[in-house]
């Protein structure tokens, strides 16, 4: 073979170069195409926990050899590592679950005359309640006292105090059910016990005192005899952490609700709560966290909780039947709720379960190859403990960390505590530890879609017209100043329209809210009127008026229309919005006042209608350029045909151009939904962030876009709350891209319409 | 006539027609008036406004401070609102003003409204003197007399009255200079040097301890303690600098009848307001104008200049483009001149294009978990694991913010350049393949440069849509006032880490998060003003470039 001639023959380093470019190219432009879809993946990947089941994973199976038939209750402490066992006598069994200790007992420090009749382990207040025979009762606290050696190694000391003997029934009658709630100000002791065959049921509420050196001695304050008011047997007694109510729960399967009003508990509410069931007995009754919703059960298995709310009007609380979760296999016989959220736990034979309370979720359930004869679930919601008949301790591990989240928490109707129906709520922080998040998105998402839907009322007829007018009757030289112009208009910043909105145009509407309402009317007609008038001039003055130049006349006209309203407006406003005010009870003339009297809603300053035209304005030049090039495009051989045929501009316009170009003016009203849907800067400044759920046009909204940047510098990493705001900004991003998408695919479909056309 | 020939001349739907043409009016004078409202608000705030003084009759709810008497710049003159029915009122007495009273510290407020129905007189003092201090926001008084270091006392009518305090408010700037740069740079200096010994200490004394180690965190001791040293006599030199700030003071009585004593220290400059001719304002609004540009904020902002947003905005969008650019422009290299045209690429397409539509929080959500929390955390732990808690690359911070942006317009890059890309005509590629040029050769020597005017273009829009935004910045690295340039004199010079101030977010801070939002407003004006100038000059470029780009390929085409 004849080697190739030199001047034929490429570089080498050029050859290399080009293979190496165009390799770099292609990696490097799909990487970025893939890095840029990374997004999706990435918000994907944050928000996929929050629907995530708990995870529970046995960790060790102790020895422990406890008197499981004599085991009332197990009590842990923070870590799990020395649970400890309460016995019918009130013998404390510590087991060192990590050390050495083995199990070891420790004895409550009570005299030697002391018989008690009653030992109640309340493990949501980690408090031990017993009572004797001659109708006195103690409270201790099983606390746990935590120490490091030297060597950084943290070892758990229990730390159980005991506390005074307080005579709550008389000297002769045994206690047989006792509890005890409150804080230093307001404390109850409530027992229950039999004296010659009649219940009694007795309380005394104790007070601290203060004195200058601190806390003071505890002193019997009042006692109370409900005995009279209690109907039925009182099968078990709660009283509410802060010791302001109780709950008992009878024999016959009602709850009886007894709550402190001024210096006397009287009877608030009897609940009847499995009325319609077919097991009516109650046989588990248990507050949650918080002490706002009490969960029961039956011995079919069906849990159902109730929630105290203020409803509207009313001086009390009451309780509602606000939950039902879904059934547990075999008969419920143990109840934990947690101390740090709204999960419980509960068993029955050998299944066990986590439940969460506000969405009713079941977060874990299984069927344990063990009879459970006591649980205990660990402060942090970390660790669980259940101990079998043959005294054994089985160790589990939880891994939950959004135990609050869920479908339901997310898009789903929830009656939360203290609420007086099932609603859609945002509230994701409140001011106490027992608060419960309230993380519906529903009402973010109307709220964008109010913000949008007024935006769009404003925009889109304004932008078609103009698109209209502009594509079919402006000259191409003027039209090349104008349609720049209207351009300029899309690049305004947001947070410009928004600091406009809320700190100039909103004060200005506030103060002529008719004025404003009049325009809408007004200006349109004084234009129809002219434009109607002009028609009657012979035809020799009309063609002055060069083609297309009617928007010049058109602009004085607007003017002289809007200060007509601005004149007009407060005469209005003294005919058909006068109210009298309710301060002075005088007569005025203020529409502020007349809408949310005369409506039944509420007006504010900076509400839907001062961002409707805003946001509007920053949506017109969207709509309008993609509109007016779907118009402008439209082949010039139908156009000039339609006018061939005799019809008339408008008639051009109106059955050949609207009806050809719809694709693409449809396209056009969906990018700027999805502008004006995502808009952040404008919502945030110019309404008052107020998550509601209603349409009203004179108040403001909270949208998922405001609600993003409002709150996600507050929300810690991986929190529920910042996972939530990711799931937000999914929905967010899906609708826009969805719209795009179809907007998209319309604009192409078009553009093909027309090739075939040409 | 006959009735036919008239009605031809009147076709059918005329008056839809002029129904039609409200929607462009009504939108041109939305934008033109917008923007000549904020042109006009924003530059009104450097002009020094004239101050009236007003006199009210007394007890009928005006007065200040128990004094009838009132002065101040007229900000706003508008008519009451009369809700009740039976009162009416003309003129005048149906208006109301808004003035700017100043003397924030004598009165509590500094802008407030009178009802002028009980205006007794209203006149122009020669004499009222308007002064901008540098704290309590500007004060308007009548000058008494100046009380000099030396024990002399000058009295306002003294001919030399004006020029003592003028000499003496210059020599008051030059020292308030020298106080900030040895409080802001030189103590500055000596502060980081500390905080690098301290984590060097820390990296030693996690190592373990050895007679070695000791000996070392000694003798850094001995370091800091002479830096300490340093920072203790700078710290005494500008005390004295600042006593010597007080040692003229001007007394003066405000318009209610109060008793005023300003030291000169305390005053940025002053004027006679109602003495000014034409040129004292001209030459009035230019040094406002250049402060605005030059100083950096005073006031919580609300005073000043806002020169560290101007550069926060500038070295933000300068990043951004830096990201963006390549990266936008290689993917669309691509996307038009390497991947098999199909239905995939078709689809990609459109997705690139739809991003560009995804609103700007989701892109500061995604910048806030995967740039400040992931990369950033991650950086931290393996590079700045010695000043761990405190994150370093771990918080909002100007490269993370600029990449956020580059994100979010890397989709209008894309979309530009593939647009140029396929406007370069066939005959040319053909052209140059058929000179023996190889492909990248042809993109680099013939493509690239025929659409490097539409690159632009699409990178001087993607430049306009990113510093215009705030939305995501507030997640990722914007702050209301940031102590420290990103570049400056320290090294390494660039400190990518650094927050920084940005316009769109002063706007925002400014009117919302202000203590005092009426004092605010002028500012907020101002600021405005400069950001739609910088985002309107930046698409009329693209505009302009764009149209000659389309001439320039109309005379191209073979």
């Amino acid at each position: 073979m004849k080697p190739i001639p030199e001047r034929f023959r490429v570089a080498k380093k050029t050859l290399l170069f080009d293979k190496f470019m165009n390799n770099f190219i292609v990696v490097g432009g799909l990487g970025i195409i893939l890095a840029v879809f990374g997004i999706f993946i990435f918000i994907l990947a944050e928000i996929i926990p929050l629907f995530d089941k708990a995870e529970v994973k046995q960790s060790t199976v102790f020895e422990a050899k406890l008197p499981a038939n004599r085991v009332i209750g197990l009590g842990v402490d923070e870590w799990c590592e020395l649970p400890v066992a309460i016995l019918d006598d009130a013998s404390l069994l510590y087991t060192d679950l990590l050390g050495t200790r083995g199990t070891f007992e420790k004895k409550l420090p009570l005299d030697a005359s002391d018989k008690l009749t009653c030992v109640n382990y309340v493990a949501r207040k980690q408090e031990l309640i017993v009572g004797t025979n001659d109708g006195r009762v103690a409270v201790a606290e099983l606390k746990y006292a935590t120490n490091f050696l030297p060597s950084g190694q943290r070892v758990i000391e229990p730390d159980v105090q005991l506390g005074e003997m307080y005579p709550v029934l008389d000297a002769k009658t045994a206690v047989t059910l006792a509890d005890f709630g409150g804080k230093s100000e307001s404390q109850l002791i409530l027992a229950v016990g039999t004296t010659n065959g009649k219940q009694i049921v007795k309380g005394v509420t104790l007070k601290q005192k203060r004195s200058l050196f601190g806390k003071g001695k505890v002193e019997v304050d009042t006692d109370y005899d409900f005995s009279n008011q209690v109907k039925g047997t009182v099968k078990d007694i709660d009283v509410s952490i802060f010791g302001e109510s109780f709950m008992l729960t009878m024999e016959d399967g009602t709850l009886q609700f007894f709550a402190k009003e001024g210096e006397t508990f009287p009877l608030r509410q009897i609940i009847k709560p499995f009325e319609s069931f077919a097991d009516k007995e109650i046989v588990k009754g248990e507050y949650l966290l918080g002490d706002a919703t009490f969960v029961v059960s039956n011995k079919n298995g069906d849990i159902i909780g109730y929630s105290s709310y203020l409803a509207k009007g009313a001086k009390n609380i009451q309780f509602a039947h606000t939950k039902t979760f879904e059934k547990i296999p075999g008969v419920l016989k143990h109840f934990t709720s947690c101390l740090r959220n709204k999960a419980f736990l509960i068993a029955g034979e050998k299944y066990a379960s986590i439940r969460y309370g506000t969405t009713e979720d079941t977060r874990w359930e299984k069927k344990l190859d063990f009879d459970i004869q006591s649980i205990a679930l660990s402060g942090k919601y970390e660790k669980m403990l259940f101990m079998d008949s043959e005294g054994r301790l089985h160790k589990y591990d939880i891994t939950d960390h959004h135990p609050e989240s869920g479908f339901q928490a997310f898009f789903g109707k929830i009656w939360y505590e203290g609420q007086p129906e099932a609603d859609y709520i945002w509230q994701s922080t409140g001011g106490t530890d027992d608060f419960e998040p309230k993380l519906s998105l529903i009402p973010l998402i109307i709220g964008s879609l109010k913000g949008t839907f007024y935006a769009l009322l404003f925009a889109v007829p304004i932008s078609l017209i103009a698109a209209l007018y502009t594509s079919q009757f402006v000259t191409p030289d003027v039209k090349r100043i104008v349609k720049p112009t209207v351009e300029i208009m899309a690049s305004l910043p947001s947070v410009v329209l928004g600091f406009l909105a809320a700190l100039w145009l909103a004060p200005i509407v506030d103060r002529q809210v008719p004025s404003f309402l009049l325009m809408i009317i007004v200006v349109p007609t004084i234009v129809l009127f002219f434009g109607w008038l002009w028609q009657q001039f012979p035809v020799y003055i009309r063609v002055k008026l060069p083609v297309g130049m009617e928007f010049a006349i058109a602009i004085p006209l607007i003017f002289l229309g809007c200060y007509l309203c601005t004149l007009i407006g407060p005469e209005v406003e003294k005919i058909f919005f006068v109210v009298t005010d309710p301060t002075t009870g005088k007569k005025v003339a203020d529409f502020r006042l007349w809408w949310p009297e005369t409506m039944g809603i509420p007006y504010t300053q900076r509400n839907a209608l001062v961002v409707g035209f805003v946001m509007g304005f920053a949506v017109i030049p969207i709509i309008f350029t993609i509109s007016e090039d779907a118009m402008s495009n439209v082949p010039k051989s139908l156009r000039s045909g339609s006018l061939a045929l005799g019809a008339s501009r408008w008639q051009t316009a109106i059955n050949i151009v609207l009806p050809t170009a719809a694709a693409g003016i449809f396209s056009a009203v969906m990018i700027g939904f999805g502008r004006a849907v995502g808009e952040t800067m404008i919502v945030v400044m110019a309404t008052g962030n107020t998550a509601v759920m209603d349409m009203n046009i004179f108040s403001g909204m909270r949208t998922l876009s405001a609600n993003t940047a409002v709150e996600i510098p507050e929300a810690p990493q991986h929190s529920t709350l910042y996972r939530g705001l990711f799931l937000g900004a999914m929905v967010l991003f899906l609708i826009t891209f969805a719209v795009n998408t179809i907007a998209e695919v319309m604009r192409q479909k078009l553009r093909e319409r027309y090739k075939t056309v040409e | 006539m006959n009735k036919e020939s008239i009605k031809s001349d009147r076709p059918k739907g005329e008056v839809a027609v002029w129904f039609s043409s409200l929607g462009l009016s009504l939108s041109l004078i939305l934008i033109i008036g917008l923007v000549s409202m904020i042109f006009y608000n924003g530059i009104l705030v450097f002009w020094p406004d004239q101050v009236v003084m007003l006199e009210f009759q007394k007890g009928k709810g005006q007065d200040v401070k128990g004094s009838n008497f009132i002065a101040g710049e007229i900000t706003k003159q508008q008519s009451k609102i009369i809700k009740d029915l039976n009162v009416k009122l003309d003129g005048l007495a149906a208006q109301e003003w808004q003035l700017h009273v100043g003397n924030k510290d004598a009165y509590g407020f500094s802008y407030k409204f009178f009802d002028m129905q009980h205006l007794v007189k209203e006149s122009y003092p020669q004499d009222i003197i308007l002064a901008e201090r540098n704290e309590y926001g500007s004060a308007i008084f009548f000058a008494k007399y100046l009380q000099l270091k030396n024990g002399d006392k000058l009295n306002k009518d003294d001919p030399k009255f004006e020029t003592t305090l003028k000499e003496l408010t210059q020599e008051c700037k030059a020292r308030r200079k020298d106080i900030l740069q040895i409080e802001k740079f030189e103590i500055g200096k000596i502060n980081s040097k500390i905080e690098d010994i301290r984590l060097e200490v820390r990296a030693l004394q996690r190592k373990g301890s050895n007679p070695e180690i000791e000996a070392k965190i000694h003798s850094f001791d001995a370091e800091i303690k002479f830096l300490q040293k340093g920072y203790e006599d700078l710290a005494a030199k500008s005390r004295v600098l600042r006593e010597k700030q007080n040692e003229n003071t001007l007394h003066a009585e405000i318009v209610t009848g109060e008793p005023m004593i300003l030291p000169v220290g305390n005053i940025y400059s002053f004027y006679y307001p109602n003495r000014l001719s034409t040129v004292d304002k001209i030459s009035i609004f230019t040094k406002h104008f250049a402060e605005f540009f030059t100083e950096d904020p005073r006031e919580a902002n609300t005073e000043g200049g806002i020169f560290p947003a101007i550069f926060g905005t500038f070295v933000m969008t300068l990043l951004m483009s830096l990201a963006v650019t390549p990266f936008g422009v290689v993917a669309a290299i691509y996307l038009r001149e390497y991947a098999k045209q199909g239905f995939l690429v078709r689809a990609v397409r459109v997705a690139v294009n739809n991003l560009a539509g995804v609103p700007s929080i989701v892109f500061g959500i995604f910048g806030l978990g995967f740039f400040v929390y992931l990369v950033g955390g991650t950086l931290d732990e393996i590079f700045f694991s010695l000043s761990l808690p405190t994150p370093t690359f771990g918080t909002g911070g100007i490269i993370w913010a600029a990449l956020t942006l580059a994100l979010m317009t890397v989709p209008v890059v894309i979309v530009a350049t593939e647009e140029a890309l396929s406007a370069v005509s066939r005959g040319m590629r053909e052209g140059s393949l058929a000179c023996g040029a190889s492909k990248w050769q042809t993109i680099q020597n013939i493509i690239l440069p025929a659409s490097a005017p539409g690159i632009l273009t699409g990178l001087i829009l993607a430049m306009a849509r990113g510093a215009g935004e705030v939305a995501p910045l507030m997640l990722v690295g914007v702050v209301k006032l940031a102590p420290e340039l990103p570049i400056d004199g320290v090294a390494p010079f660039v400190h990518l880490e650094r927050k920084f101030m940005h316009l769109g977010f002063h706007i925002y801070d400014l009117g919302f998060q202000s203590p005092d939002s009426e004092a605010a407003i002028p500012m907020v004006f101002a600021t405005t003003f400069l950001l739609i100038m910088l985002v309107v000059a930046l698409n009329l470029g693209a505009i302009i470039i764009r149209n000659r780009l389309r001439k320039k390929y109309q005379a191209s085409t073979f």
